[in-house]
């Protein structure tokens, strides 16, 4: 397996020294200023339209982030990880609409299912080499949209409809913009996260545990709690998605957590460059802003999007802002 | 008021120039809203071909207000999110109104988007229950709800004296919605559904649910999807020996089952709305279809949408403009013109208020009229 | 139909479905072993090769007829030219990858899957094509049991390639070139083999056997389509990973194994077939779970 173990660093060419611009310290809150100020002027700027994507694009910042736990910290693949989305969209689902719960309190119960979600696919799989991991995560991501689609409590195929909006005192959330912004704090919320769990204890096992797991256990990292750690974590991204996603659609069925979503969402995560947050955030935005910048151009789209992204990936194969590899 | 007044006014200053000049003016864009990517890609494409077609004609009678017609398609992919942003791409458009709906899943959340942005929505094939209670009043559903069909497809099978029936889906919205209605319907009659089934979208092999159905014994397989899948169904169904009553629903009528499913198709019945065989006017329907899209022949959904944009068509030179609350008022007033798919007419939830779904029966490679 | 005649039925329609996956799992499990691929584009290349085999059975049935010998003829067109396909594909889009990250190559696979997916429907225009042959629907009783000719015929073939592919692995020169480059890349290389061309003759092989398998797709079920490799790509690499990923004996007899789950899962009363596919999900976890290679898979040290 360890066949490619030397990655040669390319020369520092245009993009990488812009990348390290953006990595200097000193110009970190300069930098953090200007993007809270895009994300705030946003809306009115481009229009209905352009801010319903941005949502959009916002929510798979959210998830990716999320991925990006389990595959770029921890180095474990994920082909399900739709699964996590859908649990925290059909909890908010269920008990808004068949149990009369107020929105807000289902979040705990939402977050509580990931993680036992997050548990039930780790558990079994903790010992399996990354390919056998990536057929049991999609078996996993299958058997949730399947269960979805097949049971009655979530719908059966028609899914669930009429999800309440949630209101914040007496003010009902509700239209584009509004949800626009719901989004940008959440995927600001995710960043922060994301962020210091990089840099925390458990951040560093991670890292430590990707690179060379038996020597991580010989220095005390217990093995197993810190990949259930990682997916519990990605589940709890997911799920936070899933429970917007559904309040802002008010309306879910399984066609939205296929095996095609969780795809898009791992190729945001190695596209943007596995394991570098604004890496990942970046891939986030090419993967939902490319096709629908391509609308144009009618049913070739995708074939199009698919393009780019192979040149993309023959041109940055490491992701077009990746993290540094030791 | 006076906002409407200027509407017709400016409306009347168009025509006017429109008899004059005859172009210069801009043109009116509809919107489509259709799966073209994806595995939905199939009947989206059908769908969207229709209404061209019914645009070109639209077109070649001087257009509507006197102003040429253009289409901007919007892809659904058959998902939920997707559809949105295909929606609000149409709506910051200006659309005049928007024709299509397919996945019923996906066209939901879009009723919404369009609610908002008040634009007429002529919904040409998604019928799920659900979509009727999240209709904010400027949608118009002109594809009969399950209901109507279960009703021909049950009196149907006890007329053929069948006592147990087997019912397969393709776990979708709409084909779900109609194997459950079914099933309830037989069961109230005391009859026994001895297999219901569900099988994923682009499964090939049907052998072991063939076993299965001839094991548990069945009268009569109801196949509730499309004709892309219904006929390999048929055509497994008879490869492996079941001898009983095969029927499909209307998702299956397009003339392509035959192709696929052979000479296994012959004797099937389809619980259809009238289709464009069997109307003198859809004649030209048909001959249009086949010209313009050499090879292809109209899906289940095509004589529905073009129906619908013509409707839509209808409802605006009503109106006297593109004013979406004029142009929706006159499609609610919609009250039994003719079209291919026969009269339509609106209840007060904007559903199709008569339905007149028909018995075709397969023979020699083609659809004939079995009964009214 | 008596209980026995039951399993006897669905034996012979999971033997008929596994010997598709098998063809297909047999891909997959090459190229991993000689790149560590997995690769996703694999069901598309064998939906290209139904169509490759439909246009070569329009072209030839005006003279030879579109009865077996022209079937033949279609999918030996069909073989050859996805088997290049394929290796075209791996030079274009894989090659320059294997010096990149594990995953990264993995998405450039979804790529190829997107690009191959949707040219497909763009040069169908999203429509199904019916692929017609001369072939009737007769086949052998023996009771209520019963089994079609064509059936019969492709599993045969289907048994016949897979003999063929076994003899390639281990009787010639590539076939041990093959098995050495997917124990050591590096050693190969300095034993002077060309891991290069050993790379592309495995693609030319596996994208080989995936164009039989969807022309067979296209005679036994009468249609092809642009997203038909999509469901049997994902059950092909179940099968796969249930033989151990790498094994050759491995991925026939996963592919078997899975076909005969599906058909007896949906026999079961009650649960049935909608369930199917979470039964045999479960079962490749639970497998996974007691055997973390698979039913015949190696054990290996790996890092990412």
């Amino acid at each position: 397996m360890a066949t490619n173990k030397v990655t040669t660093r390319p020369a520092p060419g245009a993009i990488e020294r812009l990348y390290a611009a953006f990595d200097d310290p000193r110009r970190r809150w300069a930098l953090y200023a200007v993007i809270i100020a895009l994300l705030l002027l946003a809306p009115p700027v481009v229009g209905r339209y352009g801010t319903v994507i941005l949502t959009n694009a916002l929510l798979y910042v959210i998830l990716a982030l999320g991925l990006n736990v389990v595959v770029g910290f921890a180095g474990l693949l994920d082909l399900g990880y739709a699964a996590f989305f859908a649990v925290g969209a059909y909890t908010t689902g269920i008990l808004t609409q068949q149990f009369g719960f107020n929105f807000w309190l289902t979040i705990p119960f939402a977050l509580c299912a990931a993680a036992i979600a997050g548990v039930i696919i780790g558990g079994p799989t903790l010992r399996l080499r990354s390919d056998y991991l990536a057929i049991v995560t999609l078996g996993f991501g299958e058997i949730v949209r399947i269960g979805a689609r097949n049971l009655e409590i979530t719908g059966q195929a028609s899914g669930l409809t009429g999800i309440p909006s949630p209101s914040v005192f007496g003010y009902t959330l509700t239209g584009p913009t509004t949800y626009y912004y719901i989004f940008a704090a959440l995927a600001v919320l995710a960043v922060i996260a994301a962020q210091r769990l990089l840099h925390s204890r458990l951040g560093r096992a991670w890292l430590y545990v990707r690179h060379d797991e038996d020597a991580a256990e010989a220095m005390g990292i217990n093995r197993v709690r810190v990949k259930l750690a990682a997916y519990i974590t990605g589940a709890v991204f997911g799920a936070i998605g899933g429970v917007f996603f559904a309040a802002n659609l008010g309306a879910i069925s399984p066609q939205s957590f296929s095996f095609q979503q969780s795809v898009l969402v791992l190729m945001a995560v190695i596209l943007g460059g596995m394991g570098k947050i604004p890496g990942v955030i970046l891939g986030a935005f090419i993967v939902i802003l490319g096709p629908e910048l391509l609308r144009d151009i009618g049913s070739l789209r995708l074939l199009v999007f698919a393009v780019i992204l192979l040149l993309i990936m023959l041109f940055r194969p490491s992701g077009i802002w990746p993290g540094r590899r030791s | 008021m006076s906002k409407r007044l200027t509407h017709l006014a400016a409306a009347a200053t168009i025509a006017l120039a429109a008899s004059g000049a005859g172009h210069a003016q801009e043109p009116i864009t509809v919107g489509v809203q259709v799966p073209t990517t994806g595995s939905e890609a199939t009947y989206g494409v059908d769908m969207k071909n229709a209404i061209q077609i019914a645009v070109d004609e639209i077109n070649a009678d001087g257009g509507l207000l006197g102003r040429q017609v253009e289409i901007l398609v919007g892809d659904s992919a058959c998902d939920p999110q997707q559809s949105v942003n295909a929606a609000s791409k149409l709506a910051s458009a200006d659309v005049a109104g928007v024709v299509g709906g397919y996945c019923s899943g996906a066209t939901l959340p879009t009723l919404k988007t369009y609610g908002d942005a008040n634009i007429p929505f002529v919904i040409t094939a998604a019928n799920s229950t659900k979509l009727i209670p999240a209709n904010p009043g400027n949608a118009f559903m002109i594809n009969s709800t399950g209901y109507d069909q279960v009703r021909k497809a049950v009196d149907f099978f006890k007329s053929q004296g069948a006592k147990t029936l087997a019912i397969v889906d393709q776990g979708d919205a709409y084909s779900q919605d109609l194997a459950n209605l079914t099933a309830k319907e037989w069961k109230k009659a005391g009859l026994e559904v001895t297999v219901q089934e569900t099988v994923s979208k682009g499964e090939q092999s049907f052998s072991s649910l063939v076993t299965k159905i001839r094991s548990e014994g069945a009268d009569a397989v109801f196949w509730t999807a499309y004709y892309a899948d219904g006929g390999l169904l048929i055509r497994q169904l008879r490869q492996g020996g079941y001898q009983g009553i095969i029927a499909v629903g209307d998702g299956s009528n397009s003339p392509k089952l035959f192709e696929i499913a052979g000479r296994a198709a012959d004797g099937v019945y389809c619980f259809s709305n009238p289709i464009a065989e069997f109307l003198p006017e859809a004649k030209q329907f048909i001959e249009s279809y086949g010209n313009k899209y050499k090879g292809r022949s109209p899906g289940p959904y095509s004589t529905l949408s073009y129906d619908g944009m013509k409707l839509l068509g209808w409802a605006i030179e009503k109106a006297g403009s593109t004013d979406p609350d004029a142009v929706i008022d006159a499609l609610a007033s919609a009250d039994g013109e003719a079209w291919l798919t026969g009269p339509i007419s609106f209840t007060d939830k904007n559903t199709l208020a008569r339905s007149n779904f028909i018995i075709l029966k397969g023979e020699q490679g083609g659809w004939t009229l079995h009964s009214k | 139909m008596s209980l026995t005649d039951i399993l006897i039925q669905q034996l012979v329609n999971g033997l008929v479905l596994g010997s598709f996956y098998a063809l297909v799992a047999l891909g997959y499990t090459m190229i991993f072993g000689v790149i560590k691929l997995l690769n996703f584009a694999h069901g598309d290349i064998y939906m290209v090769g139904a169509f490759v085999g439909f246009g070569a059975l329009s072209l030839v049935s005006g003279t030879i007829g579109a009865g077996w010998m022209g079937i033949f003829v279609a999918m030996f067109v069909a073989m050859i030219a996805v088997g290049f396909l394929g290796v075209v594909i791996e030079q274009v889009a894989y090659r320059p990858m294997l010096s990149a990250p594990r995953l990264s190559i993995l998405i450039t696979a979804l790529a190829v899957s997107l690009v191959l997916q949707n040219a497909a429907l763009a040069l169908t225009d999203g429509q199904v094509t019916a692929f017609r042959t001369d072939l009737g629907f007769g086949g052998v009783s023996l009771g209520a049991v019963f089994v079609n000719y064509t059936q019969i015929v492709l599993v045969a073939s289907a048994i016949v390639l897979m003999i063929g592919l076994e003899l390639f692995v281990s009787r010639t020169m590539y076939g041990k070139a093959m098995r050495a480059v997917s124990l050591d890349k590096d050693m190969c290389r300095l034993m002077g083999i060309n891991v290069q061309r050993v790379i592309a003759v495995t693609f030319f092989a596996g994208s080989a056997l995936a164009a039989a398998a969807g022309v067979m797709a296209g005679v036994q079920y009468g249609r092809i389509w642009y997203f038909m490799g999509f469901l049997i790509g994902l059950k092909a690499f179940t099968a796969a990973v249930i033989g151990g990923i790498g094994s050759i004996t491995g991925a026939m007899l996963g592919g078997l194994i899975l076909g005969l789950l599906e058909a007896f899962a949906t026999q079961i009363p009650h649960i049935g077939g909608e369930w199917k596919d979470v039964f045999t999900f479960g079962v490749l976890i639970l497998v996974l779970v007691f055997k973390p290679t698979g039913l015949l898979g190696k054990s290996e040290v790996e890092r990412m």
